[in-house]
């Protein structure tokens, strides 16, 4: 990568205007902000795979305070911000191996259907039984206008394999429906900003397109520049609506809605994925100042991924990595460092998050918005679903934070009717039944 | 002076009411029908006219000169307006002659206002009397969706392009007895005729393993009509189907999971391609309890119903990919009852966008990819590859080579603005396919002959733009450049199915089946006229035009009189006998053609339905087909609607007696003689297209008449003697040339010359009637009267 020009750059360039290009990329001002004030709720959930290494992950059990340990040092700007759930387990049994339950049903808190895909042990399974909690949260806050937002929920993913597994999707719209991520940053953009980025292209080409009208009409008779004349009217019609989209377009650039700026022709390829990550992360920054969402997935690579992770000197993959013993010294350091580096990645969301004024509210984004970083096991080496990542960073649910807690040994789907509660979505319990005995968990607000 | 009009409307008088027959309790039927009236054929109105072309060519032509010309010296300009008849009356009364207004006053000025303002004056007039020539028009709909597809196979290199007819039928099966493609456990190679397997617990055969294989189908899916498809696939174990293209997917199961079985896809198919496809099929080997083996593959084809795919619709060899445009095109305009580009619309306008972004997609999804792989080592200095790749393709979209100022304002303008590729391309074929260049393929008087031929041929044949390397080769040669050639390259193009799916539209306008809606008919009369079995009548005609067209002979002649038809086992069970298959029990047959009851398309089921109502057949409606589209005679609307007789009012009558009750005498009867003349000879099939020899205990009465163009009465008895008739009627076959030519290269044939349509109707007569042969003239014509749209001059005359 020479030429890191951003994709505004290039409108600009193009004789569009700074304000024009936010206007033609963002478009935040026709969308409008919702009718009741009440202030907005946010939640992301981030993933990384393949477990951690919990002696330097969880902080000590502290119901007042926390103290934060080497895996989540980068952290260390957003202490008052964060919450540790210790004893939080994946419960879930039935067909699929650890890793398949562990991803199929971290979201959905249920069994996975008999299929035929055999994992590395136990028996073969299909997709999952039931929705998601990001989708379950998108579709009741799409119900109420209060809530509702163009997108109702995005998928964002980094580096996931071209195949639809097990193991490469964690969302899902229902029994049997898996939603794909989308990795590809362009696609992403092209979903968000597509539409008014054709609309800009347009704009830009429509002028020499004129010209070049004027040249074909010598090539034809009299009579016949009729039909050409209809056309370039037809053109010029756009040009001049276009031209007025474009000032009124105004308001939403004052407004300050940025528009992430991508580098260039980056190809999907495993040296990018740190560069594909802060691509992927700064457009959902903007989603969400954009209110183009209120619940978001993030999953870099998928359970059992295997990054190679280059740039920290690491040449294996992660997830074999992940199957050394604790006491092979090597690994566990590079696995230490290598959740290092995926805090990093939440730790740069919560920045940018921190950065970004709450539009139309009080302080920023990130007072409104909760990130919760999870995995699909405990440790990798174990394949334990017990004592799964559940880290939350912001002020998106109201939790009490600054604190790390310990919940012994709870099964996960009464964190997920806990989430529900606290969008405002109260459920007596969420994906099987047997494990949401208690309801909600308590001791988070 | 300008050759009198040909076409002169006839007046109506204003005073005559025209009320529908007493009908009691009249009952509407589902098809309201329009009786067709007589055009108001009013002597007086003639008379009229001659006396005011008396009183002009006496009183007014002096000045006004002969047409209203003008004369030097005295009134110089054009005698044109926009003044009623009743305004130029009142004029001509006042003012007329110069002079001496008193000598045209009252009945005389009325008639020769009514004159001047039919003959010359009225802007009516003016275009009545503009001599037809070729006409600017933009792309439609049909040629910007071929067109796309073709710059589409231009840009795949060597992997692209478009293949030729292919013969075999089927999709080549590969079986494994291992759970994926492994070259040395292939158990079974084979053609699978279609896809609708049952293999429960056993597997698909002896030496593979039931519980772990692999199975790939490959080939192609033939499109010939143009449209919307769904597809259905249902398996009960691991699939994914790859559709257009290798990596394009169109349904995921690679994992099988749950009781989910059922995936259904829709996708808009272009017609005249072939679309790989392949399905890989898995059985995985589990220690849980596996489903037993199924795999289906069906669709619902554009208005139809649900059906597994067709062996004739499957070919069992790899194809290039295709390219289907899904965007939503506006239809066009069909005034002059075929489509033409000729009119803007804001609609249309935001559609070419919408479809030059969706190419720009496909493009830096798959074309792009490819080219930079076939480039991986050449230079790349300044985006070398990226420009030369457009600028290829450009040069195929604007049907000739680039001009330096073109290069500069379409590729490197827009690259120098767009440092991301795709951003780049997205600009590059926006700004291409809005462009003029593009969408105005006859605004090409800067081109050599042989880029004007080709572009011509390949409208004109495929509805599209010259793709194909051989084409392109000859064009870059400029070997296109008479007419033995342009000859030899329409000959070769017509044998495509691009042609042919052109064909298949040509032929549906013609048999009046363009979007004919769904077939019922009263299911107490008619039990077991399903659906299922208008889907086998469709094929059927299908086929049998295919047959007929596409045969060594090609003879128009067999569409009246081919002695045998296609059939299935569910048309012999309720067509009976006559639609008894001769061939085992394959999906589609032949009849035997000695049953005497089969005369090509007069007595297929599928089309004698469709012109008949729900319970009755229709006299009027196949008399008018019969009138319009097959002898090409004009007949003018009815003043009113009417809805036919109830058949319960009279339940002695015969369809004959009561179409004859109702439209026999009075004003109706000028038209209806000639339409019910022709249409009472199809009386012999009922309203579903079985035959019959009475009706309501009545002998059935199957004769008619048809006076021809040039004056002579033929009386025809039965479909025999229609069908004999038609073969070698004169009328039949222009108007056959006539419309095909409309179709074809959507302009008249006037436009062409004078004596286009004669020329072209006798060598159609010398060439055995040869459908094939008369495309391949039309086209030759099309590409090498070479008038491209600015070398006529306007019309001095209007």
């Amino acid at each position: 990568m020479t030429n890191l020009a951003t994709r505004r750059e290039f409108l600009i360039r193009s004789g569009v205007s700074a304000a024009a290009a936010n206007w033609a990329l963002g478009l935040p001002s026709l969308l409008g902000h919702s009718a009741t004030n009440r202030p907005k709720q946010r939640l992301i959930i981030l993933f990384s795979p393949n477990g951690v290494i919990p002696k330097h992950f969880w902080p000590d059990p502290d119901s007042e305070s926390l103290e934060l340990k080497r895996i989540l040092q980068p952290l260390a700007p957003f202490q008052d911000q964060l919450l540790t759930a210790h004893g939080v387990c994946n419960r879930i049994k039935g067909d699929g191996d650890g890793h398949m339950r562990g991803m199929g049903c971290l979201l959905t808190g249920i069994e996975l259907f008999p299929g035929d895909i055999q994992g590395g042990s136990d028996t073969p399974a299909g997709w999952s039984q039931g929705i998601s909690i990001d989708q379950f949260l998108k579709n009741r806050l799409q119900a109420d206008e209060a809530t509702q937002t163009r997108f109702g929920s995005l998928e964002f993913g980094v580096m996931v394999p071209e195949r639809a597994d097990i193991w490469t999707r964690m969302s899902y719209a229902g029994p049997n429906q898996p939603v794909a991520p989308i990795d590809n940053p362009y696609r992403m953009f092209d979903k968000l900003y597509g539409k008014s980025e054709n609309r800009a292209l347009l704009a830009s080409v429509l002028d020499d397109l004129t010209d070049d009208f004027q040249q074909v009409e010598k090539l034809i008779s009299a009579e016949d520049r009729r039909l050409l004349r209809d056309h370039v009217e037809m053109v010029r019609e756009v040009e001049r609506e276009l031209q007025t989209e474009r000032k009124r377009s105004g308001d939403a650039a004052a407004a300050g809605h940025a528009v992430p700026q991508l580098p260039p022709n980056v190809k999907e390829e495993n040296d990018n994925l740190p560069l594909i990550c802060r691509m992927q992360m700064d457009m959902l920054v903007s989603s969400l100042a954009a209110d183009f969402t209120r619940v978001a997935t993030f999953q870099i690579t998928n359970s059992v991924g295997q990054p190679r992770m280059k740039w920290l000197d690491i040449e294996e993959g992660h997830h074999t990595l992940s199957h050394e013993p604790d006491s092979n010294e090597k690994a566990y350091e590079k696995l230490i460092q290598i959740n290092t580096w995926y805090c990093e990645q939440v730790a740069y969301l919560a920045r940018r998050l921190r950065e970004t004024p709450e539009p139309g509210g009080d302080g920023n984004l990130l007072d409104h918005t909760t990130i919760l970083w999870t995995n699909e096991l405990g440790k990798g080496n174990s394949h334990t679903r017990n004592n799964i990542p559940f880290l939350f960073v912001g002020g998106g649910l109201g939790w009490k934070t600054g604190r790390a807690l310990d919940f012994g040994s709870v099964p996960h789907n009464r964190m997920l009717i806990s989430l529900c509660q606290a969008m405002g979505q109260p459920v007596d319990s969420f994906g099987n039944p047997d494990f949401c005995g208690d309801g909600g968990l308590t001791g988070l607000a | 002076m300008r050759p009198p009009p040909t076409n002169r409307p006839r007046f109506r008088v204003k005073e005559r009411v025209v009320r529908p027959f007493p009908l009691g309790r009249r009952t509407v039927y589902g098809l309201t029908v329009w009786l067709v009236l007589t055009p108001g054929f009013l002597p007086a109105e003639d008379e009229r006219l001659k006396t005011g072309q008396l009183i002009y060519d006496r009183q007014c032509a002096e000045c006004h000169g002969p047409g209203g010309a003008g004369v030097e010296g005295a009134y110089e300009a054009r005698l044109i307006g926009d003044e009623s008849i009743g305004q130029l009356t009142e004029r001509i009364a006042a003012t007329m002659p110069e002079g001496e207004p008193e000598a045209c006053r009252g009945e005389e000025a009325a008639a020769v206002a009514a004159y001047i303002h039919h003959t010359f004056y009225s802007p009516a007039a003016r275009v009545r009397n503009r001599p037809p020539r070729v006409e600017l028009a933009r792309l439609t709909a049909d040629q910007l969706r071929q067109s796309l597809a073709d710059l589409y196979a231009a840009a795949g290199g060597a992997a692209g392009g478009t293949p030729g007819l292919v013969a075999e039928r089927g999709l080549r099966g590969e079986y494994y007895n291992a759970p994926h493609r492994k070259k040395d456990e292939i158990k079974l190679e084979r053609v699978d005729p279609t896809i609708d397997f049952d293999w429960g617990d056993e597997g698909p055969g002896a030496e593979i393993n039931p519980e772990e294989f692999y199975v790939e189908w490959n080939g192609g899916l033939k499109i010939d009509e143009t449209g919307r498809y769904e597809i259905i696939v249902r398996g009960s174990c691991s699939f994914v189907v790859d559709f257009g293209h290798e990596q394009r997917r169109l349904i995921d199961n690679h994992v099988q999971s749950g009781d989910r079985t059922e995936f259904r896809e829709t996708l808009h198919l272009t017609a005249g391609r072939i679309y790989p496809f392949r399905i890989e099929f898995r059985q995985r080997k589990r220690k849980t309890e596996q489903p037993p083996a199924r795999i289906s593959l069906h669709w619902v084809p554009p208005g139809g119903v649900e059906q597994t795919i067709p062996t004739d619709q499957l070919v069992p060899v790899r194809v290039p990919p295709v390219f289907p445009l899904q965007t939503d095109l506006p239809p066009d305009d069909r005034s002059y009852g075929y489509e033409r580009g000729i009119a803007i619309s804001r609609q249309w306008d935001d559609a070419i966008t919408a479809a030059a972004i969706e190419f720009a997609e496909i493009t830096t999804a798959e074309l792009w990819p490819a080219d930079r792989r076939r480039h991986r080592n050449d230079p790349d200095e300044d985006r070398s590859v990226l420009r030369q790749f457009l600028a290829d393709l450009l040069t195929v979209a604007f049907r000739g080579p680039l001009s330096d100022a073109q290069r500069q304002q379409y590729i490197d303008q827009q690259l120098d603005q767009a440092e991301d590729d795709t951003l780049a391309i997205k600009r590059v074929l926006l700004m291409a396919i809005k462009s003029p260049r593009f969408l105005y393929p006859l605004a090409d008087s800067h081109r050599d002959r042989s880029h004007q031929a080709a572009s011509r041929l390949a409208l004109t044949l495929h509805d599209s733009l010259p793709s194909d390397r051989w084409l392109t080769r000859l064009t870059e040669q400029g070997k296109l450049d008479e007419p033995k050639r342009i000859r030899q390259a329409a000959e070769r193009m017509v044998d495509d199915y691009r042609t042919r799916a052109k064909t298949r539209t040509f032929l549906y306008g013609w048999l009046q089946l363009e979007e004919a809606g769904p077939l019922d008919k009263d299911s107490q009369q008619f039990p077991g006229f399903e659906p299922l079995l208008v889907a086998d009548l469709q094929a059927s005609l299908d086929r049998l035009l295919d047959e007929i067209v596409w045969s060594e002979e090609s003879d128009y002649r067999q569409l009246f009189q081919n002695p045998w038809t296609f059939t299935t086992p569910r048309m012999a069970e309720f067509y009976g006998d006559a639609y008894r298959p001769t061939a085992g029990d394959e999906a589609l047959s032949r009849t035997s053609d000695n049953n005497g009851q089969h005369r090509g398309l007069l007595t297929h089921p599928y089309l004698l339905s469709r012109l008949a109502y729900h319970n009755t057949s229709s006299p009027i409606h196949r008399g008018v087909f019969l009138l319009r589209h097959v002898l090409g005679r004009t007949i003018r609307p009815p003043m009113e609607a009417f809805a036919p007789i109830s058949p319960d009012l009279h339940p002695d009558l015969t369809t004959r007696q009561r179409v004859d009750l109702q439209t026999g005498a009075g004003t109706c009867a000028t038209c209806h003689q000639k339409i019910n003349g022709l249409g009472f000879t199809l009386e012999n099939f009922d309203a579903v297209g079985r035959y019959r020899i009475e009706e309501r205990a009545q002998r059935l009465d199957a004769t008619g008449q048809y006076v021809t163009t040039t004056d002579q009465t033929v009386t025809l008895d039965g479909v025999d003697e229609l069908a004999r008739f038609l073969a070698t009627s004169q009328d039949a076959q222009r108007a056959f040339v006539r419309r095909a030519f409309q179709h074809f290269v959507k302009q008249p044939p006037a436009a062409f010359g004078p004596e286009t349509l004669d020329q072209l109707t006798e060598s159609f007569a010398a060439q055995g009637y040869s459908i094939r042969q008369l495309l391949v003239e039309i086209a030759v014509v099309a590409a090498t009267e070479n008038r491209t749209v600015n070398d006529r001059r306007p019309d001095q005359g209007s």
